[in-house]
């Protein structure tokens, strides 16, 4: 199976110690490790207001993940820590690589596109274009 | 000479159009359409579907009114910005295209394209299951 990219995103209780998350943290990246994969990027976001209420909870802590795996089994697994775990109230984990390898793509396209375009058109006209786009394309 | 006459030409083929505006009645009506849009197909239509007909004088500057009125042509915000790939994470991103209830705005109110549109509805649900953005706004 091909590497793929996940963006994982769980929400603890907004009174959980930093610790008991850094700990949920170090049991995500263990297994993560024994799975064959790996957690490129962790962040704390600190506390936020939810959206709405989630196991009588307005607030929460939010911590932000990049996993990367070649095996899907690491999800099942990562989730299943996460559903035992007592400070965790909300989880998700969504799946990224195609979407990222579409941007990719579609990068790609336009920056060929931008440097046909001066060959077709005036040379005063397509300059602006040209430098808007590169701008563009390195957000 | 010949130079002189030249640029007040401009100004004067104006000044017409509200001559007769002023004349008003029944007559004034078609000639004051032609004047203003050029166009000479859109005259004969417009006489024919409009309501003018018992009251010209009332009848015609409410359809001069309808005539001026021109929507600005709404353009996708993210093809102008070049998005590739709409991050659900960006809560401040997604916000605009959300009422104020939690509902996600139809394309014909944002001008957003179909392509970018889909994207963005996919984001917002995203966002939505992760707490991020509410799915109905609680009372």
């Amino acid at each position: 199976m091909d590497e793929r990219i996940y963006d994982l995103i769980f929400i603890c209780r907004p009174a959980t110690p930093e610790e008991e998350v850094n700990k949920i943290v170090a049991t995500l990246e263990h297994s993560s490790g024994e799975h064959g994969g790996k957690i490129e990027k962790t962040e704390k976001w600190g506390t936020r207001r939810l959206a709405y209420r989630v196991a009588k909870h307005r607030e929460g802590f939010f911590v932000y993940m990049v996993v990367k795996s070649t095996q899907g089994d690491l999800i099942k697994e990562l989730e299943r820590r996460l559903k035992v775990s007592d400070a965790v109230i909300k989880y998700q984990t969504i799946r990224l690589d195609e979407e990222l390898k579409r941007q990719q793509k579609l990068g790609k396209h336009r920056e060929r596109r931008a440097g046909r375009r001066p060959r077709k058109q005036a040379p005063a006209a397509p300059q602006q274009p040209a430098q808007q786009v590169p701008a563009a394309a390195a957000e | 000479m010949p130079d002189q006459p030249a640029p007040p030409a401009p100004p004067e083929s104006p000044s017409p159009s509200p001559a007769p505006r002023s004349e008003g009645g029944h007559t004034g009506g078609p000639p004051r359409r032609s004047e203003g849009h050029s166009g000479g197909g859109g005259g004969p239509r417009r006489e024919g579907g409009g309501p003018g007909g018992p009251g010209g004088g009332p009848g015609g500057p409410r359809r001069g009114g309808k005539r001026q009125y021109f929507r600005k042509k709404k353009v996708c915000r993210f093809c102008v910005e070049h998005v590739d790939f709409i991050d659900y994470k960006k809560v401040d991103m997604l916000q605009p295209f959300v009422q104020e209830r939690g509902k996600i705005l139809p394309r014909r109110m944002t001008g957003t394209c179909s392509r970018h549109q889909r994207w963005l509805g996919e984001a917002i649900k995203r966002a939505r299951n992760i707490a991020l953005l509410p799915f109905a706004t609680e009372l």
